[in-house]
């Protein structure tokens, strides 16, 4: 059962990764980047890292998604 | 049709070419590694039942490793100053559209909530998966929650400055008592008795220096996510 959980989250992560890659926007990019950092939390939990898990969810998720998308905003009022 | 025109085959084939040599180096790495690097954890696992500090991670992060912690505060602290230099906050708000009611609500809610998970994680770094890092970073998110939801909320600059110095200068001060005390820099002078594991207070120094990180990384990022949302127009 784990091991099927681990295998549906890690095919999931690549795929999400790779549309990731080949959106047009790039807004959507961020979000998708977004969903990478989701799976790698369960990943990192399964594999007993909750600290790493953790800091995953808050910054790899949390702010620095935000982070890139004030980055998208402040570019699309110059160019 | 549309993914063949995006990534041309020459792409695709880089993209393979370098997995392969990836999985490769891995494959022979792990056949001819020796038998010592796999139990180099275990002797830091016995190490961290003399500092009285439940959560192993902690242990390494702060005490084994504090100074590299020190040195992580001070880039962090680096890259905040830069960016305040290059986007100061002096001027109006950035954000022209008055944010949702329900965000506004909702933000009214969720902040002392968040802020409440935030100083949890920073307060019981020493027992539970967590610690200052994540806990900065749980409170500048509550922050940056109410600076989208509420235009005319600004981070009060004296209050941060106050607290980001406190925290860089007693991180130091704490290192040199401990110089002071037992002969090495970031020795933990406090009690620290393996009896008491797994208490609020017990592994010495290490709660205190989490906290400490704790307050330092918050303030910092708090000050990114104001100068990122209000900047100036003109930069």
């Amino acid at each position: 059962m784990i091991g099927f959980i681990i295998l549906v989250t890690f095919i999931g992560i690549v795929i999400v990764a790779f549309s990731a890659v080949i959106q047009k926007k790039l807004a959507d990019s961020v979000i998708l980047l977004m969903g990478v950092g989701l799976g790698s939390v369960v990943l990192f939990f399964i594999f007993k890292a909750p600290d790493v898990a953790l800091t995953e969810a808050v910054i790899g998720s949390g702010i620095s998604s935000l982070i890139f998308l004030m980055a998208l905003k402040h570019l699309d009022e110059k160019v | 049709m549309s993914l063949k025109r995006d990534l041309p085959t020459s792409t695709m084939s880089g993209f393979a070419l370098s997995g392969i040599l990836v999985l490769t180096l891995l494959n022979i790495l792990l056949q001819n590694m020796p038998n010592s690097i796999q139990t180099a954890g275990n002797e830091l696992l016995k190490l961290n039942a003399n500092e009285g500090v439940a959560n192993a991670v902690t242990a390494v992060v702060v005490y084994f490793r504090g100074f590299d912690t020190l040195g992580e505060i001070a880039v962090l602290f680096i890259a905040s100053l830069g960016l305040g230099l290059m986007l100061n906050s002096n001027t109006k708000c950035d954000i022209k559209a008055e944010s949702n009611f329900m965000l506004q609500t909702a933000s009214r809610l969720l902040f002392p909530i968040i802020l409440l998970f935030g100083i949890y994680v920073m307060i019981y770094g020493h027992l539970s998966p967590g610690g200052g890092f994540q806990g900065g970073v749980i409170i500048a998110s509550a922050v940056l929650l109410l600076l989208i939801s509420h235009k005319e909320f600004e981070v009060p600059h004296a209050v941060i400055i106050a607290l980001e110095t406190f925290a860089g200068v007693s991180y130091v001060l704490i290192g040199l008592v401990g110089l002071l005390v037992l002969d090495t820099f970031l020795g933990n002078f406090l009690p620290h008795d393996i009896s008491q594991m797994g208490l609020l207070l017990s592994g010495g120094i290490i709660p205190l220096i989490y906290i400490i990180v704790g307050i330092k990384v918050g303030s910092e990022m708090s000050m990114i996510a104001q100068n990122l949302i209000k900047r100036s127009n003109d930069v």
